[in-house]
Protein backbone atom coordinates (compact mmCIF):
# COMPACT_ATOMS: atom_id res chain seq x y z
CA UNK A 1 0.00 0.00 0.00
CA UNK A 2 1.36 3.39 -0.99
CA UNK A 3 2.08 5.92 1.75
CA UNK A 4 0.39 8.75 -0.10
CA UNK A 5 -3.34 8.05 -0.27
CA UNK A 6 -5.16 8.26 -3.60
CA UNK A 7 -7.60 10.74 -2.10
CA UNK A 8 -7.81 12.47 1.23
CA UNK A 9 -9.92 15.21 2.77
CA UNK A 10 -8.93 17.07 5.91
CA UNK A 11 -11.59 19.04 7.79
CA UNK A 12 -13.43 19.61 4.51
CA UNK A 13 -16.12 22.27 4.74
CA UNK A 14 -18.53 23.32 2.01
CA UNK A 15 -21.04 26.09 2.66
CA UNK A 16 -23.29 27.95 0.28
CA UNK A 17 -25.80 30.74 0.89
CA UNK A 18 -25.22 30.54 4.63
CA UNK A 19 -25.98 26.79 4.69
CA UNK A 20 -23.15 24.47 5.70
CA UNK A 21 -23.48 21.25 3.70
CA UNK A 22 -20.19 19.59 4.71
CA UNK A 23 -19.00 20.14 8.27
CA UNK A 24 -15.38 19.06 8.59
CA UNK A 25 -15.09 15.78 6.68
CA UNK A 26 -11.96 13.66 7.16
CA UNK A 27 -11.77 10.82 4.65
CA UNK A 28 -8.90 8.74 3.31
CA UNK A 29 -8.98 6.51 0.22
CA UNK A 30 -6.01 4.23 -0.40
CA UNK A 31 -4.91 3.03 -3.84
CA UNK A 32 -6.74 -0.11 -4.99
CA UNK A 33 -9.53 0.41 -2.49
CA UNK A 34 -13.25 0.78 -3.18
CA UNK A 35 -14.71 3.20 -0.64
CA UNK A 36 -18.43 3.71 -0.24
CA UNK A 37 -20.02 6.92 0.97
CA UNK A 38 -23.44 6.07 2.32
CA UNK A 39 -26.18 8.39 3.45
CA UNK A 40 -29.72 9.54 2.95
CA UNK A 41 -30.71 12.04 0.28
CA UNK A 42 -29.57 15.53 1.22
CA UNK A 43 -26.91 14.28 3.63
CA UNK A 44 -24.14 15.89 1.57
CA UNK A 45 -22.62 12.83 -0.08
CA UNK A 46 -22.86 14.11 -3.69
CA UNK A 47 -21.44 17.47 -2.57
CA UNK A 48 -18.55 15.54 -0.99
CA UNK A 49 -17.99 13.67 -4.28
CA UNK A 50 -18.00 16.93 -6.25
CA UNK A 51 -15.46 18.44 -3.84
CA UNK A 52 -13.27 15.33 -4.21
CA UNK A 53 -13.07 15.77 -7.98
CA UNK A 54 -12.77 19.54 -7.88
CA UNK A 55 -16.14 20.32 -9.47
CA UNK A 56 -16.94 22.29 -6.30
CA UNK A 57 -14.45 24.50 -4.53
CA UNK A 58 -14.49 23.82 -0.79
CA UNK A 59 -15.00 26.78 1.52
CA UNK A 60 -12.66 25.27 4.09
CA UNK A 61 -10.26 22.40 4.70
CA UNK A 62 -8.15 20.44 2.24
CA UNK A 63 -8.73 17.96 -0.58
CA UNK A 64 -5.66 15.94 -1.54
CA UNK A 65 -5.68 14.11 -4.87
CA UNK A 66 -2.61 11.91 -5.33
CA UNK A 67 -0.56 14.14 -3.05
CA UNK A 68 -1.76 17.53 -4.36
CA UNK A 69 -4.07 19.77 -2.36
CA UNK A 70 -6.59 20.93 -4.96
CA UNK A 71 -8.71 23.06 -2.60
CA UNK A 72 -6.90 26.36 -3.25
CA UNK A 73 -6.44 25.77 -6.99
CA UNK A 74 -8.35 27.69 -9.66
CA UNK A 75 -10.62 26.00 -12.22
CA UNK A 76 -7.82 26.17 -14.79
CA UNK A 77 -5.22 24.76 -12.38
CA UNK A 78 -7.51 21.85 -11.50
CA UNK A 79 -7.86 20.73 -15.14
CA UNK A 80 -4.74 18.46 -15.30
CA UNK A 81 -5.80 16.72 -12.08
CA UNK A 82 -9.17 15.88 -13.62
CA UNK A 83 -7.46 13.79 -16.29
CA UNK A 84 -6.38 11.42 -13.50
CA UNK A 85 -9.94 11.06 -12.23
CA UNK A 86 -12.92 9.47 -13.91
CA UNK A 87 -16.42 10.48 -12.87
CA UNK A 88 -19.56 8.50 -13.49
CA UNK A 89 -22.54 10.79 -12.95
CA UNK A 90 -25.85 9.79 -11.39
CA UNK A 91 -27.76 10.04 -14.68
CA UNK A 92 -24.63 9.34 -16.78
CA UNK A 93 -24.56 12.95 -18.10
CA UNK A 94 -23.82 11.74 -21.62
CA UNK A 95 -23.64 14.52 -24.22
CA UNK A 96 -27.02 14.04 -25.83
CA UNK A 97 -25.99 15.63 -29.15
CA UNK A 98 -23.15 13.12 -29.63
CA UNK A 99 -23.23 9.40 -30.39
CA UNK A 100 -21.97 6.77 -27.96
CA UNK A 101 -18.68 6.62 -29.91
CA UNK A 102 -18.23 10.39 -29.83
CA UNK A 103 -19.04 10.45 -26.09
CA UNK A 104 -16.42 7.82 -25.23
CA UNK A 105 -13.85 9.35 -27.61
CA UNK A 106 -14.50 12.92 -26.37
CA UNK A 107 -11.63 13.16 -23.88
CA UNK A 108 -9.22 11.14 -26.03
CA UNK A 109 -9.68 13.44 -29.04
CA UNK A 110 -8.88 16.48 -26.93
CA UNK A 111 -6.15 15.32 -24.58
CA UNK A 112 -4.28 12.45 -26.22
CA UNK A 113 -2.17 12.59 -29.36
CA UNK A 114 -3.67 9.48 -30.95
CA UNK A 115 -4.66 8.52 -34.47
CA UNK A 116 -8.34 7.96 -35.25
CA UNK A 117 -7.55 4.24 -35.54
CA UNK A 118 -6.04 4.14 -32.04
CA UNK A 119 -9.00 6.09 -30.63
CA UNK A 120 -11.42 3.69 -32.32
CA UNK A 121 -9.58 0.73 -30.75
CA UNK A 122 -9.69 2.27 -27.26
CA UNK A 123 -13.39 3.14 -27.55
CA UNK A 124 -14.22 -0.44 -28.66
CA UNK A 125 -12.16 -1.90 -25.82
CA UNK A 126 -13.75 0.30 -23.14
CA UNK A 127 -17.22 -0.48 -24.42
CA UNK A 128 -16.35 -4.18 -24.31
CA UNK A 129 -15.15 -3.79 -20.72
CA UNK A 130 -18.58 -2.53 -19.74
CA UNK A 131 -20.32 -5.23 -21.78
CA UNK A 132 -21.55 -3.12 -24.70
CA UNK A 133 -21.14 -3.92 -28.36
CA UNK A 134 -22.54 -2.43 -31.57
CA UNK A 135 -23.87 0.67 -29.86
CA UNK A 136 -21.24 3.15 -31.10
CA UNK A 137 -23.59 4.75 -33.61
CA UNK A 138 -26.52 5.20 -31.19
CA UNK A 139 -27.43 8.43 -29.41
CA UNK A 140 -27.94 8.46 -25.61
CA UNK A 141 -31.69 8.87 -26.05
CA UNK A 142 -31.76 5.47 -27.78
CA UNK A 143 -30.23 3.68 -24.78
CA UNK A 144 -31.78 2.23 -21.63
CA UNK A 145 -30.86 3.67 -18.20
CA UNK A 146 -28.45 0.79 -17.48
CA UNK A 147 -26.77 1.13 -20.86
CA UNK A 148 -26.36 4.88 -20.38
CA UNK A 149 -24.62 4.30 -17.05
CA UNK A 150 -22.30 1.78 -18.66
CA UNK A 151 -21.47 4.20 -21.48
CA UNK A 152 -20.80 6.85 -18.80
CA UNK A 153 -18.39 4.39 -17.15
CA UNK A 154 -16.73 3.60 -20.52
CA UNK A 155 -16.27 7.35 -21.11
CA UNK A 156 -14.69 7.73 -17.66
CA UNK A 157 -12.41 4.73 -18.24
CA UNK A 158 -11.31 5.89 -21.70
CA UNK A 159 -8.77 8.27 -20.20
CA UNK A 160 -7.16 5.52 -18.04
CA UNK A 161 -7.95 7.29 -14.77
CA UNK A 162 -6.21 6.30 -11.55
CA UNK A 163 -9.38 6.84 -9.54
CA UNK A 164 -13.04 6.57 -10.55
CA UNK A 165 -15.80 8.33 -8.64
CA UNK A 166 -19.32 6.94 -8.94
CA UNK A 167 -22.35 9.05 -8.06
CA UNK A 168 -25.32 6.78 -7.26
CA UNK A 169 -24.30 4.12 -9.83
CA UNK A 170 -27.34 1.92 -9.21
CA UNK A 171 -30.09 4.47 -8.63
CA UNK A 172 -33.02 4.16 -10.99
CA UNK A 173 -31.92 0.71 -12.16
CA UNK A 174 -33.79 -2.58 -11.81
CA UNK A 175 -32.10 -5.21 -9.56
CA UNK A 176 -30.58 -7.08 -12.52
CA UNK A 177 -28.98 -3.96 -14.01
CA UNK A 178 -27.91 -2.77 -10.55
CA UNK A 179 -26.23 -6.13 -9.93
CA UNK A 180 -24.42 -5.90 -13.27
CA UNK A 181 -23.08 -2.45 -12.42
CA UNK A 182 -21.91 -3.71 -9.01
CA UNK A 183 -20.15 -6.67 -10.62
CA UNK A 184 -18.53 -4.31 -13.10
CA UNK A 185 -17.12 -2.12 -10.30
CA UNK A 186 -15.81 -5.19 -8.46
CA UNK A 187 -14.30 -6.66 -11.64
CA UNK A 188 -12.57 -3.39 -12.59
CA UNK A 189 -11.17 -3.08 -9.08
CA UNK A 190 -9.92 -6.66 -9.12
CA UNK A 191 -8.56 -6.77 -12.67
CA UNK A 192 -7.25 -3.20 -13.07
CA UNK A 193 -6.62 -2.45 -9.38
CA UNK A 194 -8.90 0.55 -9.90
CA UNK A 195 -9.38 2.86 -6.95
CA UNK A 196 -13.03 3.87 -6.62
CA UNK A 197 -15.30 6.00 -4.49
CA UNK A 198 -18.94 5.01 -4.67
CA UNK A 199 -21.55 7.44 -3.38
CA UNK A 200 -24.87 5.71 -2.85
CA UNK A 201 -27.85 5.21 -0.60
CA UNK A 202 -28.15 1.64 -1.93
CA UNK A 203 -26.91 -0.33 1.07
CA UNK A 204 -27.03 -3.73 -0.67
CA UNK A 205 -24.89 -2.42 -3.52
CA UNK A 206 -22.34 -0.80 -1.18
CA UNK A 207 -22.08 -3.93 0.96
CA UNK A 208 -21.16 -6.07 -2.04
CA UNK A 209 -18.79 -3.68 -3.84
CA UNK A 210 -16.81 -1.75 -1.22
CA UNK A 211 -13.90 -2.44 1.14
CA UNK A 212 -14.65 0.49 3.38
CA UNK A 213 -17.81 2.53 4.02
CA UNK A 214 -18.25 6.01 5.51
CA UNK A 215 -21.74 6.94 6.64
CA UNK A 216 -22.53 10.63 6.11
CA UNK A 217 -25.31 12.35 8.00
CA UNK A 218 -26.03 16.09 7.97
CA UNK A 219 -22.62 16.85 6.45
CA UNK A 220 -20.57 14.77 8.89
CA UNK A 221 -19.14 11.26 8.88
CA UNK A 222 -20.87 9.55 11.76
CA UNK A 223 -19.46 6.05 11.27
CA UNK A 224 -16.90 4.32 9.10
CA UNK A 225 -15.31 0.93 8.68
CA UNK A 226 -15.55 -2.28 6.70
CA UNK A 227 -19.00 -3.29 5.42
CA UNK A 228 -19.18 -5.78 8.30
CA UNK A 229 -18.26 -3.14 10.88
CA UNK A 230 -20.95 -0.83 9.49
CA UNK A 231 -23.49 -3.64 9.50
CA UNK A 232 -22.77 -4.20 13.21
CA UNK A 233 -22.38 -0.53 14.13
CA UNK A 234 -24.29 0.46 17.22
CA UNK A 235 -24.74 4.06 16.12
CA UNK A 236 -28.52 4.63 16.23
CA UNK A 237 -28.59 6.59 12.94
CA UNK A 238 -26.61 3.87 11.14
CA UNK A 239 -28.92 1.21 12.50
CA UNK A 240 -32.00 3.22 11.53
CA UNK A 241 -30.64 3.76 8.02
CA UNK A 242 -29.78 0.09 7.55
CA UNK A 243 -33.19 -0.97 8.83
CA UNK A 244 -35.00 1.42 6.51
CA UNK A 245 -32.78 0.37 3.60
CA UNK A 246 -33.37 -3.35 4.16
CA UNK A 247 -37.13 -2.77 4.53
CA UNK A 248 -37.04 -0.85 1.25
CA UNK A 249 -35.06 -3.64 -0.42
CA UNK A 250 -37.77 -6.13 0.53
CA UNK B 1 -10.86 35.46 -11.80
CA UNK B 2 -13.24 32.69 -10.78
CA UNK B 3 -14.49 31.13 -14.02
CA UNK B 4 -16.81 28.78 -12.13
CA UNK B 5 -18.92 31.75 -11.03
CA UNK B 6 -20.34 31.71 -14.58
CA UNK B 7 -21.99 28.32 -13.92
CA UNK B 8 -23.17 28.80 -10.36
CA UNK B 9 -23.84 25.77 -8.22
CA UNK B 10 -27.43 24.50 -8.12
CA UNK B 11 -27.48 25.21 -4.36
CA UNK B 12 -26.92 28.95 -4.84
CA UNK B 13 -30.26 30.69 -4.50
CA UNK B 14 -31.39 33.08 -7.23
CA UNK B 15 -31.58 36.62 -5.79
CA UNK B 16 -35.13 37.88 -5.27
CA UNK B 17 -34.13 41.53 -4.97
CA UNK B 18 -34.16 43.11 -8.49
CA UNK B 19 -31.05 45.21 -7.78
CA UNK B 20 -29.14 42.15 -6.56
CA UNK B 21 -30.37 40.16 -9.59
CA UNK B 22 -29.22 42.94 -11.95
CA UNK B 23 -25.81 43.06 -10.29
CA UNK B 24 -25.50 39.27 -10.53
CA UNK B 25 -26.37 39.43 -14.25
CA UNK B 26 -23.89 42.23 -14.99
CA UNK B 27 -21.17 40.48 -12.97
CA UNK B 28 -21.72 37.10 -14.61
CA UNK B 29 -21.83 38.66 -18.09
CA UNK B 30 -18.61 40.56 -17.40
CA UNK B 31 -16.92 37.38 -16.14
CA UNK B 32 -18.08 35.47 -19.20
CA UNK B 33 -16.85 38.19 -21.55
CA UNK B 34 -13.47 38.26 -19.82
CA UNK B 35 -13.15 34.47 -19.70
CA UNK B 36 -14.19 34.16 -23.36
CA UNK B 37 -11.66 36.77 -24.44
CA UNK B 38 -8.91 35.01 -22.51
CA UNK B 39 -9.92 31.56 -23.79
CA UNK B 40 -9.99 32.88 -27.34
CA UNK B 41 -6.49 34.30 -27.03
CA UNK B 42 -5.01 31.27 -25.27
CA UNK B 43 -6.87 28.18 -26.31
CA UNK B 44 -7.63 26.20 -29.37
CA UNK B 45 -10.81 26.64 -31.37
CA UNK B 46 -13.33 23.82 -31.64
CA UNK B 47 -13.58 23.98 -35.44
CA UNK B 48 -16.26 21.31 -35.90
CA UNK B 49 -18.52 22.85 -33.25
CA UNK B 50 -17.96 26.35 -34.66
CA UNK B 51 -18.96 25.20 -38.18
CA UNK B 52 -22.02 23.49 -36.74
CA UNK B 53 -23.02 26.71 -34.97
CA UNK B 54 -22.38 28.75 -38.14
CA UNK B 55 -24.87 26.54 -39.95
CA UNK B 56 -27.37 26.89 -37.12
CA UNK B 57 -27.03 30.65 -36.56
CA UNK B 58 -26.33 31.63 -40.15
CA UNK B 59 -27.66 29.32 -42.84
CA UNK B 60 -30.76 28.22 -40.94
CA UNK B 61 -31.66 31.81 -39.96
CA UNK B 62 -31.25 33.25 -43.47
CA UNK B 63 -34.78 32.46 -44.78
CA UNK B 64 -36.56 33.99 -41.79
CA UNK B 65 -34.30 37.08 -41.80
CA UNK B 66 -34.90 37.50 -45.56
CA UNK B 67 -38.66 37.10 -45.19
CA UNK B 68 -39.12 39.53 -42.27
CA UNK B 69 -36.80 42.08 -43.87
CA UNK B 70 -38.66 41.92 -47.18
CA UNK B 71 -41.98 42.64 -45.48
CA UNK B 72 -40.44 45.38 -43.34
CA UNK B 73 -38.92 47.04 -46.42
CA UNK B 74 -42.28 46.73 -48.15
CA UNK B 75 -44.28 48.30 -45.32
CA UNK B 76 -41.80 51.16 -44.81
CA UNK B 77 -42.01 51.87 -48.55
CA UNK B 78 -45.79 51.71 -48.37
CA UNK B 79 -45.84 54.60 -45.87
CA UNK B 80 -42.96 56.63 -47.31
CA UNK B 81 -44.07 56.28 -50.94
CA UNK B 82 -47.65 57.29 -50.21
CA UNK B 83 -46.33 60.47 -48.53
CA UNK B 84 -43.44 61.29 -50.88
CA UNK B 85 -45.30 60.64 -54.14
CA UNK B 86 -48.03 63.10 -53.02
CA UNK B 87 -45.48 65.89 -52.53
CA UNK B 88 -43.53 65.04 -55.68
CA UNK B 89 -40.71 63.29 -53.90
CA UNK B 90 -41.22 59.82 -55.43
CA UNK B 91 -37.66 59.94 -56.69
CA UNK B 92 -36.34 59.73 -53.11
CA UNK B 93 -38.20 56.59 -52.06
CA UNK B 94 -35.42 54.15 -53.02
CA UNK B 95 -32.80 56.15 -51.16
CA UNK B 96 -35.00 56.53 -48.10
CA UNK B 97 -35.68 52.82 -47.83
CA UNK B 98 -32.03 51.91 -48.51
CA UNK B 99 -30.87 54.35 -45.83
CA UNK B 100 -33.39 53.02 -43.31
CA UNK B 101 -32.48 49.41 -44.05
CA UNK B 102 -28.68 49.73 -44.03
CA UNK B 103 -28.39 51.96 -40.97
CA UNK B 104 -31.23 50.70 -38.78
CA UNK B 105 -33.71 48.10 -39.89
CA UNK B 106 -31.45 45.36 -41.28
CA UNK B 107 -29.10 45.24 -38.25
CA UNK B 108 -31.99 45.41 -35.78
CA UNK B 109 -34.08 42.81 -37.60
CA UNK B 110 -31.06 40.51 -37.80
CA UNK B 111 -30.48 40.92 -34.07
CA UNK B 112 -34.12 40.37 -33.15
CA UNK B 113 -34.73 37.40 -35.44
CA UNK B 114 -31.54 35.62 -34.41
CA UNK B 115 -32.32 36.29 -30.74
CA UNK B 116 -35.78 34.79 -31.16
CA UNK B 117 -34.55 31.82 -33.14
CA UNK B 118 -31.06 31.07 -31.82
CA UNK B 119 -30.70 32.97 -28.52
CA UNK B 120 -33.61 31.03 -27.05
CA UNK B 121 -32.24 27.74 -28.40
CA UNK B 122 -28.75 28.43 -27.03
CA UNK B 123 -30.11 29.25 -23.56
CA UNK B 124 -32.38 26.19 -23.57
CA UNK B 125 -29.64 23.83 -24.76
CA UNK B 126 -27.01 25.08 -22.32
CA UNK B 127 -29.59 25.22 -19.52
CA UNK B 128 -30.56 21.60 -20.16
CA UNK B 129 -26.89 20.62 -20.27
CA UNK B 130 -26.38 22.39 -16.95
CA UNK B 131 -29.24 20.71 -15.10
CA UNK B 132 -28.43 17.26 -16.53
CA UNK B 133 -24.79 17.62 -15.38
CA UNK B 134 -23.44 17.64 -18.96
CA UNK B 135 -21.60 20.90 -18.17
CA UNK B 136 -20.03 19.17 -15.14
CA UNK B 137 -19.20 16.20 -17.39
CA UNK B 138 -17.29 18.55 -19.71
CA UNK B 139 -15.36 19.94 -16.76
CA UNK B 140 -14.74 16.40 -15.48
CA UNK B 141 -13.16 15.60 -18.86
CA UNK B 142 -10.89 18.64 -18.41
CA UNK B 143 -12.67 20.59 -21.15
CA UNK B 144 -13.63 24.17 -20.38
CA UNK B 145 -17.35 24.82 -21.03
CA UNK B 146 -16.31 28.29 -22.19
CA UNK B 147 -13.93 26.81 -24.74
CA UNK B 148 -16.36 24.16 -25.96
CA UNK B 149 -19.76 25.82 -25.63
CA UNK B 150 -19.33 29.61 -25.59
CA UNK B 151 -16.44 30.37 -27.97
CA UNK B 152 -17.87 28.44 -30.98
CA UNK B 153 -21.22 30.24 -30.60
CA UNK B 154 -19.60 33.66 -30.27
CA UNK B 155 -17.32 33.08 -33.28
CA UNK B 156 -20.16 31.68 -35.38
CA UNK B 157 -22.37 34.68 -34.56
CA UNK B 158 -19.57 37.16 -35.30
CA UNK B 159 -19.05 35.51 -38.69
CA UNK B 160 -22.70 35.08 -39.63
CA UNK B 161 -24.41 38.26 -38.33
CA UNK B 162 -22.87 40.54 -41.01
CA UNK B 163 -23.84 38.03 -43.72
CA UNK B 164 -27.39 37.85 -42.40
CA UNK B 165 -27.47 41.65 -42.27
CA UNK B 166 -26.46 41.78 -45.94
CA UNK B 167 -29.29 39.37 -46.76
CA UNK B 168 -31.65 41.60 -44.75
CA UNK B 169 -30.43 44.66 -46.68
CA UNK B 170 -31.05 43.07 -50.08
CA UNK B 171 -34.41 41.59 -49.05
CA UNK B 172 -35.62 44.83 -47.44
CA UNK B 173 -34.66 46.98 -50.41
CA UNK B 174 -36.10 44.31 -52.74
CA UNK B 175 -39.39 44.30 -50.83
CA UNK B 176 -39.43 48.10 -50.98
CA UNK B 177 -38.77 48.07 -54.71
CA UNK B 178 -41.79 45.80 -55.34
CA UNK B 179 -44.08 48.22 -53.44
CA UNK B 180 -42.45 51.30 -55.03
CA UNK B 181 -43.26 49.76 -58.41
CA UNK B 182 -46.92 49.64 -57.45
CA UNK B 183 -46.72 53.41 -56.76
CA UNK B 184 -45.40 53.97 -60.28
CA UNK B 185 -41.79 54.58 -59.26
CA UNK B 186 -39.52 53.19 -61.96
CA UNK B 187 -36.63 50.84 -61.21
CA UNK B 188 -34.22 53.38 -62.65
CA UNK B 189 -35.48 56.19 -60.40
CA UNK B 190 -35.45 53.80 -57.39
CA UNK B 191 -31.81 52.81 -57.98
CA UNK B 192 -30.80 56.36 -58.84
CA UNK B 193 -32.05 57.65 -55.48
CA UNK B 194 -30.20 54.85 -53.64
CA UNK B 195 -26.97 55.98 -55.31
CA UNK B 196 -27.78 59.61 -54.47
CA UNK B 197 -28.75 59.26 -50.81
CA UNK B 198 -26.58 56.44 -49.49
CA UNK B 199 -22.85 55.99 -49.16
CA UNK B 200 -20.70 52.92 -48.40
CA UNK B 201 -20.36 53.81 -44.71
CA UNK B 202 -24.12 53.42 -44.23
CA UNK B 203 -23.67 49.75 -45.09
CA UNK B 204 -20.42 49.38 -43.14
CA UNK B 205 -21.84 51.11 -40.06
CA UNK B 206 -24.83 48.75 -40.09
CA UNK B 207 -22.52 45.75 -40.34
CA UNK B 208 -20.43 47.05 -37.40
CA UNK B 209 -23.64 47.24 -35.36
CA UNK B 210 -24.37 43.57 -36.06
CA UNK B 211 -20.99 42.56 -34.58
CA UNK B 212 -22.00 44.15 -31.28
CA UNK B 213 -25.44 42.51 -31.49
CA UNK B 214 -23.79 39.14 -32.18
CA UNK B 215 -21.78 39.47 -28.97
CA UNK B 216 -24.88 40.51 -27.00
CA UNK B 217 -27.07 37.63 -28.20
CA UNK B 218 -24.50 34.87 -27.75
CA UNK B 219 -22.99 36.05 -24.47
CA UNK B 220 -26.35 36.77 -22.82
CA UNK B 221 -27.83 33.47 -24.02
CA UNK B 222 -24.77 31.46 -22.95
CA UNK B 223 -24.65 33.23 -19.59
CA UNK B 224 -28.33 32.57 -18.93
CA UNK B 225 -28.01 28.94 -20.06
CA UNK B 226 -24.90 28.20 -17.99
CA UNK B 227 -26.39 30.00 -14.98
CA UNK B 228 -29.58 27.90 -15.03
CA UNK B 229 -30.77 26.70 -11.65
CA UNK B 230 -33.96 24.95 -10.61
CA UNK B 231 -34.65 22.10 -13.02
CA UNK B 232 -36.96 22.24 -16.03
CA UNK B 233 -38.69 25.40 -14.80
CA UNK B 234 -35.26 27.01 -14.50
CA UNK B 235 -34.55 26.22 -18.16
CA UNK B 236 -37.81 27.93 -19.13
CA UNK B 237 -36.94 31.02 -17.07
CA UNK B 238 -33.40 31.11 -18.49
CA UNK B 239 -34.74 30.96 -22.04
CA UNK B 240 -37.23 33.77 -21.45
CA UNK B 241 -34.63 35.92 -19.71
CA UNK B 242 -32.10 35.31 -22.51
CA UNK B 243 -34.55 36.55 -25.15
CA UNK B 244 -35.83 39.54 -23.16
CA UNK B 245 -32.41 40.71 -21.96
CA UNK B 246 -30.83 40.27 -25.40
CA UNK B 247 -33.56 42.31 -27.07
CA UNK B 248 -33.43 45.10 -24.49
CA UNK B 249 -29.64 45.26 -24.73
CA UNK B 250 -29.78 45.25 -28.54
CA UNK B 251 -32.15 48.24 -28.57
CA UNK B 252 -30.06 50.10 -25.98
CA UNK B 253 -26.79 49.35 -27.81
CA UNK B 254 -28.40 50.36 -31.09
CA UNK B 255 -29.07 53.87 -29.78
CA UNK B 256 -25.49 54.37 -28.63
CA UNK B 257 -24.04 52.84 -31.80
CA UNK B 258 -26.28 55.03 -33.98
CA UNK B 259 -25.07 58.05 -32.05
CA UNK B 260 -21.44 56.96 -32.37
CA UNK B 261 -21.53 55.89 -36.02
CA UNK B 262 -24.08 58.09 -37.76
CA UNK B 263 -25.03 61.13 -35.65
CA UNK B 264 -22.32 63.36 -37.07
CA UNK B 265 -22.70 62.19 -40.67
Amino acid sequence: MSKTPALETRQLVYAVDGKTILKGIDLRVEYGEVVGIMGASGSGKTTLLKCLCGLLKPTGGEVWVEGVNIAPLSERERMPMRLRLGIVFQYAALFDFLTVYQNVAFGLERHRRLSQQQIRAIVRERLEWVGLENVEHLYPSQLSGGMRKRVGLARALAMDPHIVLFDEPTSGLDPVNAYQIDRLITRLNRELNLTAVVVSHDVVSLMRTTHHIAMVDAGQIIAEGTPDAIRHSEHPKVQAFLKMASAEAL
Amino acid sequence: MREELVWLDEEVRRPTNPLQASLEFVGALGLLLFASGRALLQGRIEVRETLHQMAFIGAASAPIVALTSAFTGAVVTLYSASLLVDVGGGGFVGGAIALAMTRELAPILTGIMVTARCGSAIAAQLGTMKITEQVDALRALAVSPIQYLVIPRVLAALAMFPLLCMIANFSGVGGGWVVANAFGISANSFLQSIRLLTEPFDLIGGLIKTLVFALIVTLVSCQQGLGTRGGAAGVGHATTRAVVLSMVLIFAANYFLADLLFATR
